[in-house]
């Protein structure tokens, strides 16, 4: 009984926030009633509510919802336009399903009072849907609707007219009926040696239910259910109080949690921006005492957040038994309304996971078993017939995988035709025969989450309204988890949903192409591999290398994120192995810059959607760097074909212009003393030349990025503060269209070490200071090659 | 002098009452310049205005999205109106700034050439977008007119919309 009531929990839970969520829906679609998007959420709400109250036997709420369901339906499929009227009926069900939701919370920890209360606001509401439908039913499809639903609001009105007192007796007399029809049934079932739970009896109304609406119409059939839920309950919940011990545990708000969370992920962004900041003191201070103190307090800081993370991560964490526990009852239910034989094996349900991912695996999975057993496993007949045992078995299974937790569902039921699935989808436009024609079996599988895709060619309470794989998806998408389906034809499906322990902070390894550099989560990287650009090959037209045994297809990451090439390529790349699922693929990059725990941040709606983009991180020095999406990578990579990563150095940027005057002529001096640029200054105006000054390297290159001179020389001091002459050059020379642009170190250091760190970064003379106005003016004639007519 | 002072007190005061009572007709705009034109956005969609600093270019996105950048730990999207506006790219200056407004949960940084400054201008003086242009998809919400100059309105919902 501890289980039901843990499954009643969840399912109120669950049901008052998606109720929530509906009526902001709705209140939106008032404004925009043709937004099928919204429309499709709205549906989808109604139809979870519905599939989970079903399988726990409230059968007024299911009743409730699957007309709910029917009205969004139509609307869905624009047979049915929302006009003010509708809308006000359907925020009234919604009423209704709210305090019904109430009623239900409430009678089940306590005595069940409001049951008479619970089923007069059913009739009203079950009146009230029917009353408007019947109009608009006619309105625009007049056939099935109108057949049943004016006969359920006739009666419907029976009930409004009655007195208080009559309808009290009416009650009376049925649950009278209903209660001895159960005690019948049960006894009939002990007699049978079959164990009966307590519960028992409500089953057995759902199995009356279908009947019922013909001979005595729809208002009556879940007033006895009602009742019996609710006393049942209390006897439920009784025993289970006294047998409450004393927990050593707290009930904490989620959303101090979510708060806690939050705050992590910016401590997390703030620690690496400590140690990116570690990095450069010790760099200009080295060897300072200081500085240990600081290396020893940034690596404890360091440590503690990283601890902390870990610490937090763990108070979210809940056992996926939690959604599994709800699974047996659901299938013993489905086993009688489909009258199969199936049998469930739950394996690893202490594996943990993080709440807000227990919470969205939840649905998903309800979808997933309902349809395994409604489309996957024949019915017992078949099976045998095929040399199949006639019990059917649906093995759930959780475990870890690296970073990640999989939860598989296999089925040992008819398995999936691809065939049969591309012409379905052909069939309802969903796809083009050309798109089918190239598809491989396993993108065919997929089809089956396509929204608006079922298999089933009735709509039944368990499946086939074609939204309840489409739930999966986006749910599963949602918390970034990769479903990969398998099946074989006759065999049976095995769904993998793969999915990230946490949502908000991973493991990255930080690339670097050309100047920007990309976040790839480290579940997804085998290895990296260095490489020289012979050792690439093509084939067809794409890129491979051979990685030991294997042929390994490349993908240049510049190539799938539109890199501009201003970087002069050296001999050797990077590769990164990347796998999912069974596929690998290479990704070549420039550099590889280390890994680093990165907070995953949305692009925002603006940008949402950018293929092999799963957001964005904020780095330590205030930067922002992309997170490449794996999995859209590999779908990107197929189409990419390969350009040539030997890239030729012929660059637009290189053209000269012919010199007309002396003023043509641009040179930059980089110098941090006021006075030396002065005297350099005072050196060169009497050329007539342009001068543009910068005070250290930095300034130096940001003034060079941004194009607006077209330099013809450099004089570069070698100490200065920020970035030094060195380096400045060392910059300088990685760009292509740089490489023949003279740079002149004018300094004050002469040792030969000094001059020949100079020659090294790329530097093509060398001044010491102090120096001459006029050397120096020859120097600079002489690397622009000056021409004498404008002296 | 004194005399003087009070003079220009008591019109500051008048000039004050007045802006008062007309406060329900006046619209209080932020002035920008694009191009050539002078462009406004209502001054209570703007989050703020920063000066330049740098972003991460976004690949598959249309020219003027240049990029991502760090707004205090958001990852917000950069604009750039000149491209978006159909006019060549122009390197940024001393007086370009980031426009960074905000519609609803919708926020994005937008580049402008250089503010021009706050303006109040009157409902009446404020026309329609022209014939020609008008219509849902336009991003012009009216034309604003002043002694000596026309100022494009923009509708901020618009531009944080997505058009690709």
């Amino acid at each position: 009984m501890d289980e039901f009531q843990e499954i009643l929990q969840d399912f109120l839970v669950e049901s008052f926030e998606l109720i929530e969520q509906l009526d902001q829906d709705l209140v939106e679609l008032e404004s925009r009633p043709e937004d099928l998007e919204l429309l499709n959420g709205i549906f989808r709400v109604a139809h979870t509510v519905k599939g989970a109250s079903s399988f726990l036997n409230f059968d007024v709420l299911t009743h409730l919802t699957h007309h709910m369901e029917d009205v969004l339906n139509k609307a869905r499929h624009g047979e049915l336009l929302i006009t003010p009227d509708i809308m006000d009926v359907i925020l009234e069900s919604i009423d209704l399903m709210k305090q019904l939701l109430f009623t239900i919370r409430d009678t089940s920890a306590d005595a069940g009072v409001d049951v008479a209360e619970c089923v007069s606001k059913l009739d009203k509401c079950v009146g009230g849907t029917g009353e408007v439908e019947t109009p608009v039913a006619q309105e625009t499809t007049p056939a099935e609707e109108v057949a049943s639903e004016p006969e359920s609001s006739e009666d419907d009105l029976d009930y409004e007219n009655m007195d208080a007192d009559d309808l009290e007796a009416e009650i009376e007399r049925l649950l009278q009926e209903r209660q001895n029809e159960d005690k019948a049934k049960r006894e009939a079932k002990i007699a049978a040696g079959e164990s009966v739970p307590s519960l028992d009896p409500t089953p057995e109304t759902e199995e009356e239910a279908p009947q019922e609406p013909t001979p005595e119409p729809v208002a009556p059939t879940p007033v006895p259910a009602a009742p019996t839920q609710p006393t049942e309950d209390v006897k439920a919940a009784a025993p289970a109080k006294k047998a409450q011990v004393v927990e050593q545990t707290i009930r904490v708000d989620v959303k101090r949690l979510d708060h806690l969370m939050n705050l992590i992920g910016e401590l997390v962004l703030a620690k690496n921006r400590l140690i990116k900041i570690n990095e450069d003191v010790e760099e200009r201070y080295e060897g300072e005492e200081f500085l240990e103190e600081l290396t020893q307090v940034v690596s404890i800081v360091s440590l503690v957040t990283t601890d902390l993370q870990i610490a937090v991560m763990k108070t979210r964490m809940l056992p996926i038994g939690k959604v599994f526990n709800k699974f047996p009852r659901m299938i013993r239910d489905l086993n009688r309304e489909l009258n199969k034989k199936i049998e469930l094996e739950l394996y690893g349900e202490d594996t943990e996971l993080d709440k807000s991912i227990v919470e969205e695996v939840g649905d998903p999975l309800v979808h997933i078993i309902r349809n395994s057993c409604d489309h996957g496993i024949e019915l017992p007949a078949v099976r045998q017939e095929e040399g199949k045992n006639e019990t059917g078995t649906i093995k759930l299974k959780a475990y870890n995988e690296g970073n990640q937790i999989v939860i598989q569902i296999d089925d040992d039921g008819k398995g999936l035709d691809p065939e049969m699935l591309k012409t379905k989808c052909i069939e309802k436009g969903l796809i083009t025969a050309k798109e089918a024609d190239n598809m491989s079996d396993k993108e065919a599988f997929a089809l089956i989450f396509k929204p608006g895709f079922s298999t089933a060619a009735a709509v039944t309470n368990v499946s086939g309204r074609g939204v309840g794989m489409d739930v999966v998806k986006t749910n599963i998408e949602k918390v970034n988890g990769i479903i990969d389906i398998d099946s074989e034809f006759g065999v049976g499906t095995s769904i993998k949903l793969k999915i990230p322990l946490t949502l908000a902070i991973i493991q990255a390894l930080l690339v670097g192409v050309q100047e920007e550099h990309y976040a790839i989560p480290l579940a997804s990287v085998l290895e990296t591999v260095r490489i020289s650009k012979d050792e690439i090959y093509t084939v067809e037209g794409r890129s491979v290398m051979r990685l030991r045994e294997d042929v390994l297809s490349l993908v240049h990451i510049g190539d799938i994120f539109e890199v501009e090439r201003i970087l002069d390529s050296s001999e050797h790349a990077y590769v990164v192995v990347l796998g999912l699922g069974t596929s690998k693929l290479g990704l070549i990059v420039d550099t590889l810059v280390g890994q680093e725990e990165i907070v995953i941040k949305s692009l925002g709606d603006y940008l949402k959607g950018i293929d092999g983009v799963a957001g964005a991180t904020i780095r330590g020095d205030g930067g922002v760097t992309l997170i490449v999406d794996v999995l859209a990578l590999m779908d990107i990579a197929k189409h990419v074909k390969a350009t040539a990563i030997i890239d030729s150095s012929s660059d637009a940027a290189l053209l000269t212009q012919e010199k007309m005057k002396a003023s043509d002529y641009t040179i930059m001096v980089v110098d941090d003393s006021q006075t030396d640029r002065m005297i350099m200054r005072k050196a060169l105006e009497p050329l007539g030349v342009t001068l543009v000054e910068a005070s250290d390297g930095q300034e130096a290159l940001s003034i060079l990025k941004q194009g607006d001179h077209h330099f013809d020389a450099m004089l570069i001091d070698v100490e200065m503060p920020r970035m030094d002459g060195y380096s400045l050059a060392k910059e300088i020379k990685k760009y292509n269209r740089y490489k023949n642009l003279p740079l002149i170190a004018v300094t004050s250091r002469t040792g030969k070490s000094d001059r020949m760190r100079g020659v090294e970064s790329g530097m093509v003379e060398y001044i010491t200071k102090p120096y001459s106005s006029d050397y120096l003016s020859s120097v600079v004639q002489r690397n622009v090659n000056f021409k004498s007519e404008f002296l | 002098m004194s005399d003087k002072l009070k003079e220009i007190i008591n019109k500051q005061n008048a000039k004050n009452e007045e802006s008062l009572v007309q406060s329900d007709d006046v619209v209080q705009l932020v002035g920008f310049i694009i191009g050539e034109e002078e462009y406004a956005v209502p001054i209570l969609a703007i989050q703020e205005i920063i000066k330049p600093f740098p972003w991460t270019r976004v690949p598959q996105v249309p020219k003027y999205v240049v990029g991502v950048f760090n707004m205090r730990g958001a990852v917000i999207p950069l604009i750039d109106l000149r491209l978006k506006f159909g006019l060549s790219p122009k390197k940024q200056g001393d007086e370009t700034r980031f426009i960074v407004l905000r519609h609803g949960d919708d926020i994005a940084g937008f580049i402008i050439d250089r503010l021009t400054m706050a303006i109040r201008i009157k409902k009446k003086d404020i026309g329609p977008a022209p014939d020609t242009i008008s219509g849902d998809d336009t991003v012009i919400d009216g034309v604003g007119k002043q002694e000596d100059r026309i100022i494009t309105i923009l509708k901020v919902n618009k531009l944080l919309e997505r058009d690709f």
